[in-house]
């Protein structure tokens, strides 16, 4: 059994089988095969990942979802004892903006550390980097899966009942898990070039928080605070998770089209400039 | 099996370039540029040989000389900052003293994750586990976090991992100097296995006992550069010539 490894990286060519022969067929093609192993690979790294992070209990769903409801509770507190703020069900709001921004969050911060963690295999083998950050969202994509079991819970607390506009929650999560993937190889490259900055790092993610509409919802926010608030693209993210989940309304197209134009931008930028220095991590760690 | 393609090595004018930021830390190159002074230094410049099927090549030299860097771009975890290379055939390596394994994982974990890493699909990873276990010979050990294990039993198991893959190449940083007497003799019994069937063998340590058993060949390395290249033993004895201490008086 040969592995498929087949790669070109500058100056260095690594082969394992013999190149097909030239078709005459110009432009890059996508072999089945390759994205097999790949596919095969981000599992497999995302999986470890997860397990060296959440360990192995079956039941760490169950810790996903309280690591959310602590946050709920929290700014629950927040904004309804400290700054007397109600609403139609305020858990539930909340939880339509903590649980997409965890997903973000722990995204962040875990492709922040994601080639130091894996020094391991980083030194050892030569593998496809660019999976790295990709696994690291994974990860917590599936985190966030789990968490959702708490908007649903909330739902049913605050008997808040499901319309149509439910059928548009896979495509907020897939908006949602977009932006958190273009978020991971910014992040990544962050956390190798300044690994001593990480911490205002961390703060200033959290701050994301609060210049959107998480606490309170965008409605609730002055007039001449919203456009800027719109700028962040969590701000659409949270109010679809609303429109689904709260209001029983399809989100406004800016609130899906908005973050997917800001994910696809930070890919336009980042991801050439992970290709280029992932030749060199080793070096790094 | 060592590969269905003619496995090969080529290096012309190989150099790997490290750059410092301000803190003088390693760094990489897009942010070094950010950096008002960058320093820049060649951990290998204009290192040029060929390999073909059926050689061992021993890498010499004292620590620091370039080989772990050396067996790095071999192995395809780093890339040439200059010069070409060109690596045909499936590569299997040992070179970093953690044998690949994340300390966190169980054996079993790191089995899947590193035959996955060597080119096997996560079924066929899966597969092979039995044989990955019955190869490391852990015991319970194969269920416990590799944290726990000695570099040896580190070792091990990443060796039978990469057997999964039946590599036409194997590159060892002196990892195989970590192994007890028997799975020295195995790992000698699969270096030996792999070069008979047309594949390559570079090991680099500081045991020329059992490199001289892998390697027919060897290239001395002194500052990142290639001070001589020839058989093993003319190699390594020019190299212990200009590192021996000065007779006392």
């Amino acid at each position: 059994m040969i592995p498929a490894i087949e790669q070109e990286v500058g100056t260095t060519t690594v082969e394992s089988r013999p190149q097909p022969a030239a078709t005459g067929r110009a432009g890059p093609r996508i072999e089945p095969s390759r994205l097999r192993r790949k596919a095969d690979l981000l599992v497999a790294l995302s999986l470890a990942d997860m397990r060296a992070r959440y360990g192995r209990d079956p039941l760490r769903f169950l810790k996903w979802m309280l690591d959310s409801m602590a946050l709920v509770a929290v700014y629950l507190v927040l904004r309804t004892i400290i700054l007397d703020r109600g609403g139609p069900a305020p858990g539930l709001s909340l939880a339509c903006a903590v649980v997409p921004f965890h997903l973000m969050m722990m995204t962040v911060f875990n492709s922040m550390m994601t080639v130091r963690e894996r020094q391991a295999i980083v030194l050892n083998v030569g593998f496809d980097r660019i999976l790295l950050p990709a696994s690291s969202a994974c990860t917590e994509a599936i985190a966030f899966a789990g968490s959702l079991l708490l908007l649903f819970a909330l739902m049913a607390i605050y008997l808040v009942g499901p319309t149509l506009a439910i059928l548009w929650l896979p495509v907020v999560m897939l908006v949602t898990v977009t932006f958190t993937v273009s978020c991971a190889y910014p992040a990544s490259l962050f956390g190798i070039w300044f690994p001593e900055w990480q911490n205002i790092a961390r703060s200033l993610v959290r701050m994301l928080f609060f210049l959107a509409p998480g606490i309170i919802s965008l409605n609730e926010i002055p007039a001449g605070a919203q456009d800027w608030v719109k700028l962040n693209p969590l701000t659409g993210i949270f109010e679809a998770f609303r429109d689904v989940l709260l209001y029983g309304d399809s989100p406004a197209a800016w609130e899906l089209l908005y973050p997917l134009g800001f994910a696809l931008a930070l890919f336009v930028i980042f991801l050439p400039i992970y290709r280029r220095e992932e030749r060199h991590l080793a070096k790094v760690i | 099996m060592a590969g269905s393609v003619a496995n090969s090595v080529v290096a012309d004018r190989v150099g790997v370039r490290f750059w410092f930021d301000s803190h003088r830390r390693v760094t990489t190159p897009g942010r070094a540029r950010l950096a008002f002074h960058p320093q820049t230094t060649w951990g290998l410049q204009d290192v040029s040989f060929g390999l073909g099927g059926g050689e061992g090549l021993a890498l010499v030299g004292p620590s620091g000389s370039g080989k772990t860097t050396l067996l790095r771009v071999l192995g395809g975890v780093l890339a040439p900052d200059a010069g070409e290379l060109s690596v045909r055939g499936s590569v299997g390596s040992l070179l970093s003293i953690d044998a690949g394994l994340t300390p966190t994982l169980t054996g079993r974990e790191n089995a899947v994750l590193l035959a996955v890493l060597a080119g096997l699909s996560r079924s066929e990873a899966r597969e092979a586990l039995p044989e990955i276990e019955a190869e490391a010979a852990l015991g319970e050990a194969f269920e416990r976090p590799a944290s726990s294990y000695s570099q040896g039993m580190r070792a091990r198991l990443a060796l039978a991992a990469a057997e999964q893959s039946r590599p036409g190449i194997l590159l060892l940083d002196e990892v195989h100097e970590a192994l007890d007497h028997e799975f020295r003799l195995r790992l000698v019994a699969h270096a030996e296995a792999i070069l008979a069937a047309g594949g390559i063998v570079v090991a680099a340590g500081h045991d020329h006992e059992i490199l001289s058993r892998l390697c027919n060949r060897a290239v001395w390395l002194e500052e990142g550069r290639v001070k001589a290249d020839g058989a093993f033993r003319e190699a390594r004895d020019a190299y212990l010539k200009a590192h021996a201490a000065p007779a006392p008086g």
